[in-house]
């Protein structure tokens, strides 16, 4: 499959993967006060710090995926390790597993996606991702891309839905985040393992995963 | 011929908001819980409310209902990426193997919402007389095909002044030989034939009988003229 269509493919939210019940921590940043215009600032933030070490791991992923019998148990290690709040985890997991289900629908026979059965946990969606990229045959700039925008977007989409917000404007948001999401792509590139990946964490995003996650009325994920 | 299937029977349930959904799922754990190993996944617009009535009825062990969020999306959720619902039923079944019955209950945001072949093997759509007597007569593809059509709450009828055998008629007329159940808690009779429906699908099932259909979307058809 040429690389471009796999880059739409999981750039589009109507993949079916499950994000549409995700919101990237927006509805608990709403609950503890947040408004909509906090929103850019709140998409940028991600970016910058989950959203860089993320893209890192689907990179990262990706690069082992290219040789056989690679260890990509490895990165979701090291990913899980950044990852401290278990709502945030159990919700990542919830994606991988979303893109993991497809992938071994549609490349069942690719190495990296059946070495999906080898983690022994569910994939992170960083790592679900990687595997798909290599799967589809996408560079590294397009799976960190792929990731971060991903992410932008689940944000921006949930917003429409949370808030009074004109719909052009959450597309503006994505568009004004266009060059940090470059800047951020452009340093995931530049991690050559696991155990120099950053570990740059949202303290606030991990502190409302939290409080999310005990409540009883949510409309998204996490 | 399908072949003998290697998974539990799913069974969705589908229909407008308050129709009774949520009591239809109760009694089917109620009557049927004792004879087939169930579990329950439930889509809400708010999480956890349908989960909540249905583990406060005390008719099936709370671990064995689980809720679904669908970003205020039910409708996606059962029919354009069941991907949550897969992911939901799969740990169930997977938990509490060997399962025999899982019941998805849909969020009831939409007439037009039906199930995804790929989520259920047969699905109930839900009316009750409250909604008014005219809603069946109207059609949809969840009235009009779904594998069975329940019209529910007929002792309200009276209150209402809906006739419950014309609506029934009404969706009879409709349904091109589907079939039609008027059902009301209160009526034990017609509790006895909504399990047995249930049954004798799954029985169906096992058999290796049953021929899941699609209700469709909401698309135009047209009828051929000779």
């Amino acid at each position: 499959m040429p690389a471009e269509l796999g880059a739409l493919l999981l750039a589009d939210g109507r993949l079916p993967t499950g994000g549409h019940a995700h919101s990237g921590g927006l509805e608990p940043a709403l609950a503890a006060g947040a408004g909509p215009d906090d929103v850019p600032r709140y998409l940028e933030a991600r970016l910058r710090t989950v959203g860089l070490v993320e893209a890192t791991a689907a990179v990262l992923t990706l690069r082992r995926c290219r040789t056989a019998g690679a260890d990509v148990d490895e990165v979701q290690v090291a990913l899980r390790a950044r990852m401290p709040s278990a709502p945030a985890r159990t919700a990542s997991e919830l994606l991988g597993r979303g893109l993991a289900r497809l992938a071994r629908r549609l490349w069942p026979e690719h190495p990296a996606v059946a070495a999906l059965d080898s983690l022994g946990a569910p994939p992170l969606r960083p790592v679900a991702l990687g595997v798909v990229g290599a799967a589809v045959g996408m560079s590294d700039a397009q799976v960190a891309r792929a990731s971060l925008y991903d992410d932008a977007q689940t944000v921006a989409a949930a917003a429409l839905k949370l808030l009074p917000v004109d719909p052009t404007d959450a597309t503006r948001w994505l568009l004004d985040a266009g060059p940090t999401l470059e800047e951020i792509v452009a340093r995931a590139l530049t991690c050559t393992g696991p155990d120099t990946m950053p570990a740059t964490t949202a303290p606030l995003v991990e502190q409302y995963s939290l409080d999310h996650a005990s409540r009883s009325r949510r409309i998204f994920v996490a | 011929m399908p072949e003998h299937p290697t998974r539990p029977f799913r069974l969705g349930v589908a229909g407008p908001v308050g129709t009774g959904k949520s009591t239809v799922l109760a009694t089917l754990c109620r009557e049927l819980s004792a004879e087939l190993s169930m579990a329950v996944v439930t889509n809400d617009i708010y999480t956890d409310e349908d989960a909540r009535l249905l583990r406060a009825a005390e008719v099936l062990p709370v671990e064995r209902i689980k809720a679904v969020e669908t970003g205020a999306c039910p409708h996606t959720a059962i029919r354009d990426d069941i991907t949550a619902n897969l992911l939901a039923v799969e740990d169930l079944e997977s938990t509490f193997a060997p399962l025999e019955l899982v019941v998805v209950e849909s969020g009831g945001d939409n007439l037009t919402a039906t199930f995804s072949p790929g989520l259920v093997d047969a699905q109930i759509f839900c009316l009750d007389v409250a909604g008014g007597g005219d809603v069946a007569r109207k059609g949809g593809p969840g009235i009009e095909r779904a594998d069975l059509l329940l019209i529910n709450k007929t002792d309200l009828a009276p209150y209402v002044e809906v006739d419950v055998d014309r609506m029934v008629s009404d969706a009879v007329a409709v349904r091109d030989g589907f079939p039609v159940l008027a059902l009301s808690r209160n009526d034990p009779a017609s509790i006895v034939r909504l399990s047995d429906w249930v049954r004798q699908v799954v029985a169906g099932y096992r058999a290796g009988r049953h021929v899941a259909h699609d209700p469709g979307p909401m698309a135009p058809h047209t009828h051929a003229h000779p």
